[in-house]
């Protein structure tokens, strides 16, 4: 069937090359596609099975097909409307999108990785669409990069598993991964980790993140964050917690540091952003971070024998990764939108959209809403159960451990609260108030304002009926049933998201019905103008000096003009934070590299009597060696 | 049985909460030698300004309008998830992180409110109102880890049972209520975090959100305010308070309870005077800090 649809898709993309509206059916039938064979996966979803060992389904590989299919519609309906396609982007997309399902579906280390190889290549042809912009082609170059480094680092991985069970198959790893040595355990699992962790943006792997994910065009970012960083996640569950299974007991509780870290800094990162794609790009590493906890909690459950804990993280994280790749998407796409209609993504430049646009305003708050986990949607649902499953451990734990158990839940407290608090602050800015700038007001078609819709919508469902799918998602792994009252107590949400509902559709049916007069707002007797509204970055000064230590903001007032230096015409102000990764991690590490080329450019100095020198004596030890 | 005497008890909370206001505003004025405007005022005050005409400051939208209905519909949610006379049978939601939630969305939906002022001051305290519940959250997440780890529950009424008949690990339980009673102060917007009767613009942290609100839209406001007041104090004795075998003796209990706590909460207002706005970390890391250690005294780390 995959060979089937390549080689059709290979024959439309020839034919669509000049009428981009193929590379559109083709992505969006591709996409419905995988979402009817996904749900028929997840429903009679027992055992996998393979098709001649080279791609197969399985449970969990059914439900992340499902989160790739959800986001990709939508993101194929927006492309209706978006406004410019460009032949690279049609191009590129059903490819991108092939290579994803592939990367899901495949079941061996051959089909894997090409497909992995080949997801990287197209994505970094999608991210650099805009490549004469400044900046674009260098975040484009390291992306592309660390995709690299992640490839290499899974390889090594895949090998040493491969070599030690002597197959390269996904089904045979699935039987025998659990029966391997515990050094060749922590060896497969620090190797896969890394790679994983460093494609799906994990602190400190996330620098290409931020660079690479706003610089794209808006459905594509909505695919690389809602799905691409996701298979990162997937490869982490399928090989390092499905097949391994009981590993040394400091992998769990470092994945759980990771994911606490990057939830924090993640979330902290993207306060300080005007940038509005920026912004969404660091809440992508927020979310992984608490995907990664409730991972974490699933394999403390399986390395302390705890079957309820592994199920409740297993529901928690897989949960989260629907429903961040749901609203996730969305916000991008309304962030694409707002891109067309104004032209600018600087939130400190706009203001006042709800007018305008009504429809993207609408779901850009409810996903704001979601994002921040708050009910009734469904953001509250999974970060919910990733909470219980965090008191979980901290309350099975004794002594200092429990102290990390408690310090974790938290951490993902105060990252709950900093992300209502960023978000409050991002459709605050952008779409309340006063227009801060004369900007453009292009028109958005109603093809662009449906799938956000849509999205908006399916995270208000999945919020207040979350039991069908919880039910699907306790039979993805048959060896840890769920105990009845972690699925029992989201009833209890429900109910309550039940009454929200139903208690705000009166009181606001009541203020509907009220007239009311518009007046000027207060400002102490003066003018009122926009330049008084606050703006991103007065709105979160609070938390830049309070977290000063991590942040480093940096500040400079410079006089101008004036007679003399106490009396400057103009002030000029200038601020802002360290980037500390890029400083302090990165460009040693980037100096070390340049370091050593320059010292290994010493033995490769160019005269070919050199090289034929080095050639003789290889030969000649390789003699030695063998005699 | 249950069922009615748990609509009674959240009639009773409705319909009491503005005279709680009261009380503890008397009481305030009393101790500052003044007469202090009467115990029933806080009626009047939202009886006038649901008669008043209603108006919305320019360049608001809807989400100005539904932000004060959307916060009341959350608190009551809150309202009734709390068990007055507790012994609430299962299926009901009571469960205390969800109530967390609640507040936390009605702190959402009070910031988006501020910045559709779009006013200086709805900004500002859109601001201090969303930052002041980042501090908030991880406390009140280290009070409920404690309570977790002693009772075994999250929903409010087992956790209460297992607390009330269950009187060991006595220091830990103080150190919880302790850390929750000053995190509380802070949700609430009373002193030393916040003055709810404050007039000077620079200085208001949740009216600043308020300020551009008047008339129908004031009144629920203030409503919702007074519905908070109670509605958190009581949950707060019906955690940590005396549980009785009669079920109407528990309701009547709760009332003189939230009472007594007015009482209380004038006096802290009349002895203690607002912190500096950004030493409210340091006000709200000592709370989570308790929580920590009494959770630390629990799981064994530390021996007395």
């Amino acid at each position: 069937m995959i060979f089937a649809t390549l080689l059709a898709l290979g024959v439309i993309a020839i034919l669509g090359f000049r009428k981009y509206s193929w590379s559109l059916v083709f992505t969006l039938l591709l996409s419905i596609g995988m979402i009817a064979y996904a749900l028929d996966g997840l429903w009679h979803g027992a055992g996998p099975m393979t098709i001649a060992g080279t791609v197969g389904i399985s449970p969990l590989r059914a439900w992340f097909l499902l989160v790739l299919g959800l986001v990709a519609t939508m993101s194929s309906w927006y492309r209706w409307g978006y406004h410019d396609q460009g032949q690279a982007t049609s191009l590129f997309m059903p490819f991108f999108l092939l290579s994803m399902m592939t990367v899901i579906l495949a079941d061996n280390v051959w089909v894997f990785m090409s497909a992995w190889e080949a997801m990287t290549i197209t994505s970094f042809f999608l991210v650099t669409r805009y490549h004469q912009r400044p900046q674009v082609l260098k975040s484009g170059y390291i992306y592309l990069v660390m995709s690299q480094v992640s490839a290499m680092l899974i390889l090594s991985g895949f090998m040493v598993m491969g070599t030690a069970l002597h197959s390269l198959n996904f089904s045979i790893w699935a039987l025998y991964a659990s029966t391997l040595s515990l050094p060749l355990k922590s060896l497969v699992f620090g190797l896969l980790a890394l790679g994983f962790g460093m494609k799906s943006g994990v602190i400190p792997f996330h620098v290409w993140l931020p660079r690479a994910h706003p610089v794209a065009p808006a459905p594509v970012s909505s695919l690389m964050s809602g799905a691409m960083i996701k298979l990162g996640i997937f490869g982490m569950m399928q090989f390092l917690l499905f097949d391994l299974g009981q590993t040394a007991r400091i992998w769990p509780l470092l994945i759980l540091a990771a994911g606490a870290l990057s939830s924090l800094l993640g979330v902290l990162y993207a306060l300080m952003e005007h940038d509005l794609k920026r912004l969404l790009a660091y809440h992508s590493i927020e979310n992984i971070g608490i995907i990664l906890l409730g991972m974490g909690v699933m394999g403390v459950g399986i390395d302390w024998h705890l079957p309820g804990l592994v199920a409740l993280g297993l529901i928690a994280s897989l949960f989260h990764t629907l429903n961040h790749a749901i609203f996730k998407s969305q916000l991008f796409l309304a962030a694409g939108a707002v891109e067309q209609h104004t032209g600018t993504l600087d939130a400190d430049h706009l203001g006042g959209l709800i007018r305008n646009i009504p429809g993207i305003a609408i779901g850009f708050i409810a996903g704001s809403l979601a994002i921040s986990g708050l009910p009734p949607f469904n953001g509250f649902v999974s970060e919910w159960l990733t909470f219980r499953g965090l008191l979980g451990l901290a309350s099975h734990w004794t002594g200092p451990m429990a102290l990390y158990g408690l310090g974790l839940a938290m951490v993902l407290g105060l990252t709950g609260a900093l992300a209502g608090l960023c978000f409050v602050k991002a459709s605050g800015v952008i779409f309340l108030g006063e227009p801060r700038r004369e900007v453009a007001q292009h028109r958005i078609p109603a093809s662009m304002v449906w799938p956000i819709l849509g999205l908006a919508g399916s995270t208000l469902i999945l919020g207040v009926v979350p039991q069908p799918l919880l039910h699907l998602l306790a039979n993805v792994d048959p060896r840890y049933p769920v105990a009845a009252t972690s699925l029992l107590l989201p009833v209890k949400t429900l109910v309550v998201a039940a009454m929200l509902l139903a208690v705000s559709a009166g009181l606001i049916g009541f203020s509907r019905a009220l007239s009311v007069r518009t007046v000027p707002r207060w400002s102490t007797g003066r003018i009122p103008d926009a330049s008084m509204q606050y703006t991103s970055a007065s709105f979160s000064k609070s938390i830049r000096t309070t977290f000063a230590l991590i942040y480093r903001p940096h500040r400079q007032l410079v006089g101008v003009g004036g007679l003399t230096p106490d009396f400057p015409e103009q002030f000029i102000y200038r601020g802002g934070t360290r980037p500390v990764w890029d400083r302090y991690l990165y460009q040693p590490l980037y100096a070390l590299i340049w370091h050593l080329a320059h010292l290994s450019s010493r033995i490769q100095a160019g005269p070919v009597r050199l090289y034929l020198a080095y050639l003789l004596g290889t030969v000649g030890l390789m003699l030695a060696i063998l005699h | 049985m249950v069922w009615f005497v748990q609509c009674v008890g959240i009639f009773l909370m409705l319909t009491l909460s503005p005279l709680m206001w009261g009380i503890s505003q008397t009481v305030k004025a009393r101790m500052q030698g003044r007469h202090g405007p009467s115990i029933v005022q806080m009626y009047w005050v939202i009886a006038k300004n649901w008669k008043k005409e209603t108006t919305v400051p320019e360049f608001s939208s809807f989400v100005f309008r539904l932000a004060p209905s959307i916060s009341l519909a959350a608190l009551m949610v809150v309202l009734i998830t709390v068990p007055v006379a507790g012994r609430v049978p299962n299926p009901w939601p009571h469960n205390l992180l969800t109530l967390f939630f609640l507040l936390a969305l009605e702190r959402f939906w009070t910031g988006l409110a501020g910045l559709d002022s779009a006013g200086t001051f709805g900004g500002l305290g859109a601001s201090r109102v969303t930052t002041l519940g980042t501090g908030i959250e991880p406390a009140l997440l280290a009070a409920v880890a404690v309570l977790w780890r002693i009772s075994g529950h999250t929903a409010i009424v087992p956790l209460a049972t297992v607390l009330h008949h269950n009187p060991s690990n006595l220091l830990p339980w103080l150190l919880a209520s302790a850390s929750l009673a000053v995190v509380l102060l802070a949700e609430l917007g009373r002193l030393p975090v916040d003055n709810p009767d404050t007039h000077l613009e620079l200085t208001m942290i949740h009216e600043a959100t308020l300020l551009e609100y008047n008339g129908r839209f004031l009144a629920i406001s203030q409503f919702a305010m007074t519905l908070k007041l109670t509605a958190m104090i009581t949950l707060g004795w019906v955690i940590f308070g005396p549980d009785l075998p009669s079920l109407w003796a528990n309701l009547a209990v709760r009332v003189l309870e939230v009472g007594v706590s007015a009482i209380g909460l004038g006096w802290i207002e009349s002895r203690f005077t607002k912190l500096r706005y950004f030493q409210l970390p340091a006000y709200l890391a000592a709370a989570a800090g308790v929580g920590v250690l009494a959770f630390y005294l629990l799981a064994g780390g530390l021996t007395l």
